[in-house]
C-alpha cells in the first residue's frame, strides 16, 4: 500500500528534524534510517547466466577459469575454484581475456595482401587455407619457419605435428626466454625437466633471488595463494621472506627483508650464503651438503666466503651470514630464483648455485620445500634461446628461411633492437601471421589468418610449473568465435589435411581435445573416473579439467652434481665507466613484456609500486635524479653500449638503488591497435643483445646504460597524487603490529 | 553640516530620471559589451553541459572549485543590500539616502547570480528541481532536510524574496513619479507596478512601516544566509572546514565584500549617470569608516579561525594551513589575497583624504573583492587538496577556460542587470533624497544657521 | 492507508562486513581490475591518469616508508568502507545514497544531481565522479554486466560491496551460507587479503576475523563506524 503525501510528510520531517536536532545523542536507528520507498538503487536486471570452466595459458602462467556467459556473451572471468593451479583466484592478465575478445581492433577475418606494401584484401578461410597451403608446398624442408610463443597442452601437441608433417622449422618465442635458464639449472641440479613447483604455503622461510614471483613472474596467481597462507594461513606461524634483487619489486615489497644486490651477483651471494650454511655445522642435509661439495664442505666454496663475496658485491657479510643462520633455522626453507637474476651472462651459474641451496635445506621435494613436476603428457614447444633466434635472423638474411609463419610472436617488438628483426622479416619472401591483432609483425605479412582468442577455443593447457601433479586443463569454448576466425589449432588441422600430414588425424582441436580426453578416460584414475566416455567428457568439461594427484614426478632423483668452486669468468657487457647504471627492465603488471598491451585493463593496472599505468618510466634514486639534475617526469634519455637510446620520463623512488635505472617493458609499439601503439618506449630495443653463457638463453638483465637529461617534460600517468605518498606522522592509516608487542594503534 | 548646493524636487526628478528617458549611446555600448561577455558565458555553460564537467580542473579529490567561490562570493556580496539598508535605516543614518536602493538591488541580482552557481556546478542541473524545490515532484521522496544543500536553497530563496520586496517597496513612490511623467505603454507599466500611488499620507505611512518592518525582518535573514552558507562547509568532516566560527566570520566577510562592492558600484553609478550631486565625498567617507570597523573585525574572525584550527594541533589541520600560507602557487594567493583584503585597503581608509577621494575609493574597494575572492577560494580548495591523512590522494586543481569564462561570466551578468535596471529605475530614491534636502534645509536666524525641520531622534 | 509496520524499517537479515589482511595484501592489483570488470567501471585512460580522474571503486594505495636501502612500500586497499555512521549520506540532497538495512551505503544514480557534496565529506575518498560520459566501443560493450548499471556523466559512483551479487544470493530471502558467494574483487585476490561475509551470522569467517587482535578501522577516531576492517600488517623485525 503506497504511503500517502500526509504521512510520508510528517515521517520526512520527524525524521529529519530528529536527525538534525538529536544527531549528538544516540536517537535510535530506525528514527534516522531513512529508508527509499522503493527498492531503487539496483536498476538490475536479472537474466540467467551459465558459466563455462576453461583454462587459459597466459605467458608462464596458467589459470584454470570460469567464464560467466550471459546471451552468448562473456561477462566475467573468474578463477576456477577446482583447478589446482589458482584454485579460484585469478589476475590481472586473465580477467583481461575478455577485453582480447571483445577488442574493437581484433583482425575479424583472413586478410591477404595483393602486393608488397599494398593493402589488404578480404579472402575466405578456404582461400587462405589454400594459399598456405601453397605456401608450404613450394618450400624446402626447414625454409618455412613457424614462430609460436612457447606451448602448452593439445596445441604444442598439434603445432608440432604440424610442422615435423610439413617440413617447417618450429620455434618458441617469448621476449624473456621463458625460464629456460631455471629449468637447465633444475634438469642439471636435479634431473627434471619439468618447472618444479614451489609449496610457499607451507614453507617457514622463503629466500627469494631476483624473480618477482608475487608480480610477474612464473605463476604469480598461484604463488600469491601460496604467499598468504605463508603469512597468515590457519595455524601456523607466520613464514619469513627475504628477496634480494636489484628492483624494488611487488615481492621486494612483500618482503621482511630486501637486499639490493647488483644484477649478476646473485650466483655469488647464494655461494656465499651455501658457504656459510657449510661453515655453521648445523646441517639441514649432510647427504646433500656432501654431494655438492664433494665432500670437503665449506672447504669446496672457498672462494665464496662471506667476506670476499661481501667486497665483491657490496652486500654486508653480517647479511649474508644472517640469511644463513635463517635457512638453518627456518625449516622448511624454499629458495627461489628467476626473472633478472637467471637472465645475466652467468645466468645458469646463478641458478645453479640459488636451487642449489634448496638441497642444502634439506627441502627439495618435501612440503614447504621445492616440490618436482612430472613431465608433462604433451611435450612442450619451449622458448627457443637467443641464440637460436639469432641464428634464425641469419637464415632469413641468407635466404635459407623463406617463409615466416607467426602466431602472436612478435618478433620485431619482442626481439632486442640490435638484432634488427624487421630487416631480417623484410628479407623473407612470404610472412604469414596468424596473430588475433595487428601488432608489428603481423603488419609485414602478406597473408593473415587471425586467430580466436583463448574463450573461443578447444585445448589443453598443461601448467608449467603445475602444482606438483600431473593437471591437464581443458579449455573449451565460452562463446562462439565473435569474428569470422579460426583457432590456431583449427587452422593448422585444416591445413594439415589438405597436406596430409599422417600425424595429425583430427579435424580440428575439438576432436584433438576429445582423443586426447579419450586416453585419459581409459587411465580410471585422477579427479574424473566415469564409465562412460560421453560422461567422462561432461564432468572433465564442468569442472575445468583433469588432474591426477597420484601422478607426481619421479622420486628417485640422480645424484647431486658438485658445485663449481669458481665463479664463472664471464665477458661484462660494457664497460663501467662509460654506462654507469645497471638497466633494471621489468615485466608491466599487466602489459607483461609487451604481449598484454593491447588490452585496456592490462594497460590502466597501476603499477604496484609506482601506481604509474599506460607508459613507461625510469625510476630513479633521488640522489641520482640530484646528480643528473632531473626532477620528477623531466625526461632523460637511455643509451646502452648499443647506441640505440630511449627517451622516458623520471620517476624518482626513494626505493630505487642509486646504481640501478628501473624501466617496465611492455611499451614503445608502433603498432598493436590503437591502446598501446605510439605509447611509451620499449626498454627491449636498447638491450644488449647479450647471451647466458652456456644456454644462450637471452641476458636482458645484463644491460648497462648511461643516462642523460633533456629539458623536456612529460607527465608520468599515474594514480598516486601530487607528491610521493608517505603517511603522516600521528595519523596512520596503515598499522603494523609487532608480535609480542602489546598491540596498540600507533607503530 | 552638509555643504552642498541645495536641489529643489524638480531638479532631483530631472536629475535622477534623465537616463530613465533618454537613452545615451555609452549606455548602449556598455549593455553591448556586458551583453556579449554574459552570452559568451552562456555559451561554457552551453559547451559544459554538451560535453560533461570533463570541461573544468576539477579531479579527485577536490571536488568543488571555482563555481563553488563564486557561489560564496556573489552571496558574500549580496550581504551589503541589507547590511546598508536595514541597518542605516533603522539607526536612521542619514548618508544611507543615496546608496540604499543601489545596495538593496545588488543584493537582488547578486542573490539571482549566486544561486546560479550550485546549477552550473551540479553535474546534472537539468535535475534540479527536486532538490532545490521541497516538494517529492515524481520521485516519492522528499529532499533530505539533513542537508545543507537543501538549507542554502531555502535560505537564499527566503533572503531573494524578502529582498525583491524590499526594493519594490521603496521604489514605489518613484514609479508614480516615472508614471506622472510618461505616456503611451510606459505609463501603463509604471501603472501597475506603482500599485495606485498617489503619496497620500496614508500611503507615506504604510509604505514607512512596510519598510522598516521588512528592515527588521529581514535582518535575521541576513544573517542566517551567510550562517546556513557556511554550514555547507561547517557540517562537513573536511579538516580546516569546520572550526566553530565560520558562521560569524562568514557574515562579516560577506559584509565587508559586500559593503566594498556598494561603493564600486556608487562611484561607478555617480560617474555613468553624472550623480555628482547626490554622491558626495561625505558619502564614501561615511562607509569606509563602516568598513575599517567591519573589515578590522572580520580579520579577527580570519584570526580565530586559524587559531581555532591549529590549536588542537592536529596534523590535517597543520597540514591544510601549511599548503594555504606557505606553498606556491597557494602561498602567492594568500599573500594577495590578506594585502588587497586589509594589510593594503584599511590603512589607507585611516586618511581622511583616502576616503573622501572617489579614485582611491574604487581601487581599494576592488581590491577589497578580488581579495575576498581569493579568500574563499583559498578556504576552499586547499583542504580538498589536502583532504585527511590520504597523502596518497593529495592533488591539485586548475581552473579550466570554461571555469573562468563563466566566473567573468558572473560579474557581466551582475552589471548588465544593474545596467538594464538602472535604465527603468532610479538607481537613487528619489523620495528619500527629497526627505533629506527637507532635512538639511536650513534657516537663518539672527546669526545661527539652523535646519529647517527638527528631527526626533 | 499505510499501517505504522511498514513505515518501520523491517528487522535486518544481514548485515555484511568485510576484513582486509594487510599482512596478506601484496598490492597486485587483481582486485582493482576484478572490480572494474564486474562492475562496468569506465575504461582508466591515459587520460584519466592524467587528469586525476581515475574510477577505481577499490584502489590500491601505496605508501612509503624510509629511504634507500631502508625502504618499505605498504599498500592499503581502499573502498567504501559502507560506514554504518557514513558522512556522505547525510550532506546528500536529495537520498541519491542512502544506508540501507543490510548495512550497505547504497547509491542511487538515477537519484544523483551531482553535487558532488558526498565526496567531499567522504573522509575515504571512496567517492568517484563521472566527469565524462563513460564510453566503451562498441565492441567492448558486449562484457558489460547486464546486472549492473552503465553510469552517466555528472553523477557519483562508487564501491556498493557487489550488491547485485548480493541480490542474486539473497533473493526471496534466502537463506546463504557462509562464503557460497563474493564481492569479485574479494573472489579475485590471490592472496585471500579479503574476507566478506555477513556479520549477522556468528560463525562467518568475517564474524570471526572481525574479533582478530589485529583488527582496526581505517580513521577510527572520525566515529564513521565502517564496515570494513583491516587487519595490521606485521612487522616481524619493527
Ligand atoms: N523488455 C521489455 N521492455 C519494455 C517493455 C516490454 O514490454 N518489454 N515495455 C515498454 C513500455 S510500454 C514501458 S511503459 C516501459 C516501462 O519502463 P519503466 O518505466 O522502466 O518500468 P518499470 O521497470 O516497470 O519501472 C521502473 C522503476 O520504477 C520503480 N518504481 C516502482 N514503483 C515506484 C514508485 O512508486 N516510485 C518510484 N519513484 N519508483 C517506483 C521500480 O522499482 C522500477 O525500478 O518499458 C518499455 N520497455
Ligand atoms: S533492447 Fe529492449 S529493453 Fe533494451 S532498450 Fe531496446 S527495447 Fe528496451
Ligand atoms: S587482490 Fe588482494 S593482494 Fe592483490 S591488491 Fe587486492 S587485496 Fe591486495
Ligand atoms: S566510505 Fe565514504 S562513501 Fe563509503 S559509506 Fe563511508 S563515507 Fe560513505
Ligand atoms: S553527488 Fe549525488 S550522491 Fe553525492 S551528494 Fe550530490 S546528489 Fe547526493
Ligand atoms: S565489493 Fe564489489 S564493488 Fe566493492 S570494490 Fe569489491 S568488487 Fe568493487
Amino acid at each position: 500500500m503506497p504511503l500517502t503525501r500526509r504521512q510520508f510528510l510528517k515521517w520526512a520531517g520527524a525524521t529529519g528534524v530528529g536527525a538534525v536536532v538529536f544527531n549528538g545523542c544516540r536517537v535510535p536507528d530506525h528514527e534516522i534510517a531513512v529508508q527509499s520507498p522503493v527498492e531503487m538503487p539496483e536498476d538490475l536486471v536479472t537474466g540467467r547466466d551459465n558459466y563455462y570452466a576453461t583454462a587459459a595459458q597466459l605467458g608462464t602462467a596458467s589459470e584454470g577459469l570460469l567464464v560467466r556467459v550471459m546471451e552468448g556473451r562473456a561477462k566475467k572471468i573468474e578463477g576456477n575454484p577446482d583447478h589446482p593451479v589458482n584454485t579460484g583466484k585469478h589476475g590481472i592478465r586473465a580477467e583481461a581475456l575478455l577485453q582480447a575478445l571483445y577488442h574493437p581492433d581484433r583482425i575479424k577475418r583472413p586478410l591477404l595482401r595483393i602486393a608488397k606494401g599494398g593493402p589488404f584484401r578480404r579472402i575466405t578461410w578456404q582461400e587462405g587455407i589454400e594459399r598456405l597451403t601453397a605456401i608450404l608446398q613450394a618450400r624446402e624442408p626447414g625454409q618455412t619457419l613457424i614462430a609460436t610463443p612457447p606451448l602448452r597442452g593439445r596445441i604444442a601437441d598439434v603445432a608440432r605435428g604440424f610442422a615435423e608433417g610439413s617440413g617447417a622449422r618450429l620455434l618458441g618465442f617469448d621476449p624473456l626466454g621463458g625460464d629456460q635458464v631455471v629449468r637447465e639449472a633444475a634438469r642439471r641440479l636435479y634431473g627434471q625437466t619439468a618447472q618444479p613447483d614451489f609449496d610457499i604455503a607451507r614453507a617457514a622461510y622463503v629466500l627469494n633471488f631476483g624473480a618477482d614471483f608475487l608480480g610477474t613472474w612464473g605463476n604469480p596467481t598461484r604463488y600469491a595463494r601460496g604467499y598468504g597462507e605463508f603469512r597468515q594461513g590457519a595455524r601456523r606461524s607466520r613464514g619469513k621472506l627475504t628477496h634480494i634483487g636489484a628492483r624494488y619489486s611487488v615481492t621486494a615489497a612483500a618482503a621482511d627483508r630486501w637486499v639490493y644486490a647488483p644484477p649478476g651477483s646473485e650466483g655469488l651471494i647464494a655461494m656465499a650464503v651455501a658457504n656459510a650454511v657449510l661453515d655453521g655445522g648445523d646441517l639441514p642435509d649432510a647427504d646433500a651438503a656432501r654431494a655438492l661439495t664433494g665432500g670437503r664442505g665449506a672447504a669446496a666454496l672457498q672462494a665464496f666466503a662471506p667476506s670476499r663475496v661481501a667486497a665483491q658485491t657490496g652486500v654486508s657479510e653480517d647479511v649474508i651470514r644472517e640469511i644463513a643462520r635463517e635457512l638453518a633455522e627456518y625449516k622448511p626453507a624454499l629458495i627461489i630464483g628467476g626473472g633478472p637474476a637467471a637472465a645475466q651472462a652467468n645466468g645458469l651459474f646463478n641458478m645453479t648455485a640459488v636451487y642449489a641451496l634448496n638441497a642444502l635445506a634439506g627441502s627439495v621435494n618435501r612440503p614447504g620445500g621445492l616440490i618436482f613436476n612430472p613431465p608433462p603428457r604433451s611435450q612442450e614447444v619451449p622458448a627457443a634461446s637467443l641464440r637460436e633466434w639469432r641464428q634464425a635472423l641469419t637464415d632469413m638474411r641468407s635466404g635459407d628461411v623463406t617463409a615466416v609463419l607467426a602466431r602472436d610472436a612478435n618478433l620485431v617488438h619482442g626481439l632486442p633492437g640490435a638484432l634488427d628483426a624487421t630487416g631480417a622479416l623484410r628479407s623473407v619472401d612470404t610472412i604469414v601471421s596468424f596473430s588475433a591483432f595487428l601488432d608489428e609483425t603481423a603488419e609485414m605479412a602478406d597473408l593473415i589468418l587471425p586467430c580466436s582468442t583463448p574463450l573461443e577455443e578447444w585445448g589443453t593447457d598443461e601448467p608449467n610449473p603445475g602444482p606438483g601433479y600431473a593437471t591437464i586443463g581443458f579449455q573449451q569454448p565460452a562463446v562462439n568465435a565473435y569474428h569470422d576466425t579460426l583457432s590456431f589449432g583449427d587452422a593448422l588441422l585444416r591445413a594439415a589435411g589438405e597436406l596430409g600430414v599422417a600425424a595429425l588425424p583430427w579435424e580440428n582441436m575439438r576432436e584433438a581435445t576429445r582423443a586426447l580426453a579419450q586416453e585419459l578416460h581409459e587411465q580410471r584414475r585422477g579427479s574424473v573416473v566415469q564409465p562412460t566416455f560421453a560422461e567422462f567428457w561432461k564432468r572433465t568439461l564442468e569442472r575445468g579439467g583433469w588432474w591426477d594427484t597420484g601422478a607426481t614426478a619421479d622420486a628417485s632423483r640422480p645424484a647431486l652434481p658438485q658445485l663449481p668452486a669458481q665463479a664463472p669468468g664471464v665477458p661484462q657487457s660494457a664497460d663501467a665507466s662509460r654506462y654507469p647504471y645497471f638497466l633494471a627492465a621489468f615485466e608491466g603488471v599487466g602489459v607483461g613484456a609487451g604481449q598484454y598491451a593491447h588490452l585496456p585493463w592490462a594497460q590502466s593496472a597501476p603499477d604496484p609500486i609506482t601506481t604509474a599505468a599506460w607508459g613507461t618510466w625510469v625510476e630513479l634514486n633521488p640522489h641520482t635524479a640530484d646528480e643528473l639534475g632531473v626532477k620528477n617526469n623531466d625526461i632523460v634519455i637511455v643509451e646502452s653500449a648499443t647506441g640505440r637510446t630511449l627517451r622516458a620520463p623520471v620517476y624518482i623512488s626513494p626505493a630505487a638503488p642509486p646504481q640501478v635505472a628501473a624501466i617496465p617493458m611492455g611499451q614503445g609499439h608502433r603498432a598493436f591497435t590503437g591502446y598501446a601503439a605510439r605509447r611509451g618506449a620499449n626498454p627491449l630495443d636498447i638491450m644488449e643483445p647479450a647471451e647466458e653463457a652456456e644456454t644462450g638463453a637471452f641476458a636482458w638483465g645484463a644491460t648497462r646504460v648511461r643516462i642523460s637529461a633533456t629539458n623536456r617534460r612529460n607527465v608520468v600517468p599515474k594514480l598516486e597524487g601530487i607528491e610521493p605518498a608517505r603517511q603522516l606522522h600521528g595519523e596512520e592509516l596503515i598499522f603494523t603490529h609487532t608480535p609480542g608487542r602489546k598491540s596498540e594503534q600507533d607503530h | 553640516m552638509y555643504h552642498r548646493r541645495t536641489l529643489t524636487d524638480a531638479q532631483i526628478n530631472r536629475e535622477l530620471l534623465d537616463v530613465v528617458f533618454r537613452t545615451p549611446m555609452w549606455w548602449v555600448a556598455i549593455v553591448s559589451v556586458l551583453g556579449i561577455i554574459v552570452a559568451g558565458a552562456a555559451s561554457a555553460f552551453g559547451f559544459m553541459m554538451n560535453q560533461g564537467l570533463g570541461v573544468t580542473g576539477l579531479q579527485q579529490p577536490i571536488f568543488w572549485g571555482f563555481f563553488i567561490t563564486n557561489f560564496i562570493f556573489w552571496v558574500g556580496i549580496s550581504h551589503a543590500g541589507v547590511m546598508i539598508s536595514a541597518i542605516l535605516r533603522l539607526s536612521q543614518a542619514e548618508w544611507r539616502r543615496p546608496m540604499v536602493r543601489a545596495a538593496e538591488t545588488m543584493t537582488v541580482f547578486a542573490l539571482t547570480v549566486s544561486l546560479l552557481q550550485p546549477l552550473i556546478h551540479a553535474g546534472r542541473p537539468w535535475r534540479i528541481f527536486y532538490w532545490v524545490f521541497p516538494y517529492d515532484w515524481a520521485r516519492g521522496i522528499w529532499p533530505d532536510v539533513r542537508s545543507p544543500l537543501v538549507w542554502d536553497p531555502t535560505a537564499i530563496i527566503t533572503y531573494l524574496t524578502s529582498s525583491t520586496l524590499f526594493v519594490y517597496t521603496a521604489l514605489i513612490p518613484d514609479l508614480a513619479v516615472i508614471r506622472d511623467r510618461s505616456t503611451g505603454w510606459r505609463r501603463t507599466v509604471y501603472g501597475i507596478l506603482s500599485l495606485g500611488w498617489h503619496g497620500n499620507p496614508r500611503q507615506w505611512k504604510l509604505q514607512g512601516i512596510a519598510g522598516i518592518l521588512l528592515s527588521a525582518l529581514i535582518l535575521p535573514v541576513f544573517v542566517s544566509v551567510h550562517s546556513i552558507v557556511s554550514w555547507d562547509f561547517g557540517v562537513s568532516l573536511v579538516p580546516s572546514w569546520h572550526t566553530t566560527v565560520f558562521a560569524p566570520y562568514f557574515v562579516i566577510g560577506a559584509v565587508h565584500s559586500g559593503v566594498s562592492a556598494v561603493v564600486t558600484l556608487m562611484i561607478v553609478m555617480r560617474k555613468l549617470y553624472k550623480l555628482e550631486n547626490f554622491i558626495w565625498e561625505e558619502h564614501i567617507d561615511a562607509v569606509a569608516r563602516l568598513l575599517i570597523v567591519v573589515a578590522t573585525a572580520w580579520m579577527f574572525f580570519f584570526w580565530l579561525d586559524i587559531v581555532f584550527g591549529l590549536w588542537l594541533r592536529e596534523e590535517q589541520e597543520i597540514t591544510v594551513w601549511q599548503l594555504r600560507m606557505f606553498e606556491p602557487p597557494w602561498s602567492w594567493l594568500f599573500l594577495a589575497f590578506i594585502m588587497f583584503s586589509y594589510i593594503i585597503p584599511v590603512p589607507l581608509w585611516l586618511f581622511r583624504r583616502v576616503r573622501r577621494s572617489f579614485t582611491w575609493m574604487l581601487w581599494t574597494s576592488l581590491m577589497v573583492n578580488v581579495g575576498m575572492f581569493l579568500e574563499r577560494l583559498i578556504i576552499i580548495v586547499p583542504a580538498l587538496m589536502r583532504k585527511g591523512p590520504w597523502t596518497f590522494t593529495f592533488d591539485t586543481y586548475r581552473p579550466s577556460a570554461v571555469e573562468v569564462t563563466i566566473i567573468v561570466g558572473s560579474i557581466a551578468l551582475v552589471a548588465l542587470l544593474l545596467m538594464l535596471f538602472s535604465k527603468f529605475f532610479p538607481l537613487i530614491p528619489l523620495w528619500e533624497e527629497k526627505e533629506g534636502q527637507k532635512l538639511i534645509d536650513e534657516v537663518k536666524v539672527g546669526d545661527r544657521v539652523i535646519p529647517a525641520l527638527v528631527k526626533e531622534h | 492507508m499505510a499501517t505504522r509496520a511498514q513505515t518501520q524499517p523491517k528487522p535486518p537479515a544481514h548485515k555484511w562486513g568485510m576484513v582486509i589482511d594487510l599482512d596478506r595484501c601484496t598490492g597486485c592489483q587483481a582486485c582493482v581490475i576484478a572490480c572494474q570488470a564486474e562492475n562496468n567501471v569506465p575504461i582508466n585512460d591515459e587520460k584519466s591518469f592524467l587528469d586525476g580522474r581515475v574510477i577505481e571503486w577499490i584502489r590500491v594505495e601505496r605508501y612509503w616508508e624510509g629511504d634507500f636501502p631502508d625502504v618499505k612500500a605498504r599498500f592499503l586497499p581502499v573502498l567504501c568502507q559502507h560506514c554504518d555512521n557514513a558522512p556522505c549520506e547525510s550532506v546528500c540532497p536529495v537520498y541519491a545514497t542512502y544506508h540501507n538495512n543490510e548495512g550497505l551505503n547504497v547509491q542511487v544514480y538515477n537519484r544523483c544531481v551531482g553535487t558532488r557534496f558526498c565526496g567531499n565529506n567522504c573522509p575515504y575518498h571512496a567517492r568517484l565522479f563521472n566527469y565524462w560520459e563513460p564510453v566503451w566501443p562498441e565492441d567492448l560493450r558486449n562484457q558489460l554486466n547486464p546486472d549492473v548499471t552503465v553510469r552517466t556523466r555528472g553523477i557519483m559512483e562508487k564501491c556498493s560491496f557487489c550488491i547485485q551479487r548480493i541480490r542474486r544470493a539473497t533473493r526471496g530471502g534466502k537463506k546463504v551460507e557462509d562464503q557460497a558467494f563474493n564481492p569479485a574483487c574479494v573472489q579475485a585476490c590471490p592472496t585471500d587479503a579479503m574476507t566478506f561475509g555477513d556479520l549477522l551470522n556468528e560463525d562467518s569467517r568475517v564474524s570471526r576475523m572481525w574479533e582478530d587482535e589485529r583488527a582496526y578501522r581505517v580513521l577510527e577516531a572520525l566515529g564513521t563506524n565502517p564496515s570494513v576492517k583491516y587487519l595490521k600488517q606485521v612487522d616481524a623485525d619493527a
